[in-house]
């Protein structure tokens, strides 16, 4: 493969990529410098690409690679990591203001409540163990395939199988516990609250009916409605959707206070 | 009879002694030995598969102690530590009264044989064997719950 074959592919892959890697790190800078690093990595090893797999999945295991290596010294976030960061937003009397000047100045500064289900999502996923979020993400929302997913994260098929399928039961758990979308105990109301603050003339359970997995919150099958909730992560672009300045401002709010907290962190 | 001999059909059999008493429970589980092992040593997953235990508190590996709450008796917190720990093949852990041995073989046609017991003893086991409940019950549960759950991650596509 020339360098402009692998580059022209590069390119198609990249707008996934980046979204993947920041969907992992919660942060746009790491998430350019990890695409980054990953193309001149690539670009360097042209000669060992031997094509036994695309080069997407090649691509993708090295920036997981990369990717693990930044994150080996973090602590996973917490489930409850949106109360914390709430209480912490709240507390600040810089972060309002902040916020809504990127809502009325930004093109992409709209409160939509599908965006901020997909950083949601990004947020719970943050407290599964990395390689069981970095499985989900792949499987379910980057259509890798089993085999394809087993070459990136370097494992068995088996172990592969376990992570998903472990992982997509702690959110269905996690969700049916605090999410209020589907659970009217729900301890977690924060798409509905930040609607009413951006969107104050918008009728909420107009909006939460337009959310499918919120409309069938009745439905026995949990599975399915973490499905629903999946399908809005891939049609998605965090970096180039109508409210991607203010969800990004938000992920990179929760980022800072899950990585200066000194909470003890539940593996 | 000798719990070497229990039968792979995930029924308990129990060896009663003077100082002594043996659970063990054997069953043919059609899964990758990997993902059963995953299910065994992941200590704050168990409740989510496991009927038979209510949380495990710890991290199972070599010489680290856990703390198990049963659905045996739910007052008591057995406080355990992990005496061995060979990866996809054994696991054994327990405490100064006595041990749980987990064991995996490979038996061919993507089979894994899982075999689990317990032995508890000692001088003065006459003294409180019998406040002790029975095990086998809580022993079927247990590999019913692994089969079900490890056969249903290898069906994962």
């Amino acid at each position: 493969m020339t360098k402009e074959q692998f580059t022209k592919e590069f390119e198609q892959a990249r707008p996934q990529l980046k979204s993947y890697i920041l969907r992992i790190t919660a942060s746009v800078q790491d998430s350019e410098d990890i695409v980054q690093d990953t193309y001149l990595k690539a670009s360097t090893k042209l000669d060992s690409f031997r094509g036994d797999s695309s080069v997407k999945t090649w691509i993708f295991t090295i920036a997981s690679n990369i990717t693990k290596d930044n994150l080996r010294a973090k602590k996973r976030w917490t489930e409850n990591v949106t109360d914390i960061c709430k209480a912490k937003a709240l507390s600040n009397p810089s972060y309002f203001p902040e916020v809504m000047a990127i809502h009325q100045t930004s093109p992409q500064g709209q409160f939509e409540m599908k965006e901020h289900i997909t950083f949601c999502f990004t947020c719970i996923s943050k407290s599964l163990p990395l390689e069981q979020q970095i499985c989900i993400l792949l499987k379910e929302v980057y259509d890798f395939k089993v085999a394809e997913i087993t070459e990136i994260v370097n494992t068995t098929e088996a172990m592969v199988k376990y992570y998903l399928h472990t992982s997509r039961a702690k959110m269905v758990n996690i969700f049916e516990g605090r999410c209020a979308l589907i659970n009217k105990e729900g301890v977690c109301h924060q798409c509905s609250e930040l609607n009413g603050i951006f969107n104050p003339k918008q009728d909420f359970e107009i909006e939460k009916n337009k959310i499918e997995f919120a409309k069938k919150a009745d439905n026995p099958n949990r599975e399915h409605l973490l499905d629903l909730r999946i399908k809005i992560m891939k049609e998605i672009d965090p970096f180039n959707s109508n409210g991607s300045a203010l969800q990004l401002h938000h992920l990179e709010h929760n980022r800072d206070v899950m990585e200066n907290s000194t909470e003890k962190n539940e593996e | 009879m000798t719990m070497t001999t229990t039968a792979s059909n995930g029924k308990a059999a129990t060896i009663k002694k003077t100082f002594s008493r043996e659970t063990g429970v054997s069953i043919d589980i059609q899964a990758d030995k990997s993902i059963i092992w995953a299910l065994l040593t992941n200590a704050n997953d168990y409740p989510r598969w496991n009927s038979t235990v209510i949380s495990i508190e710890g991290n199972i590996a070599k010489g680290e102690k856990i703390k198990l709450k049963s659905t045996l008796d739910t007052k008591r917190v057995f406080k355990l530590s992990v005496k061995e720990f060979e990866p996809d093949d054994r696991l054994v852990w327990g405490d100064a009264m006595g041990k749980r041995v987990y064991t995996l073989k490979t038996i061919g046609n993507g089979l894994t044989n899982f075999s689990m017991n317990e032995k508890i003893g000692g001088p003065m086991f006459p003294l409180f064997a019998k406040m002790i409940p029975p095990f086998d019950q809580a022993f079927e549960q247990f590999a019913k719950d692994l089969k079900n759950e490890a056969e249903t991650i290898s069906k994962t596509k």
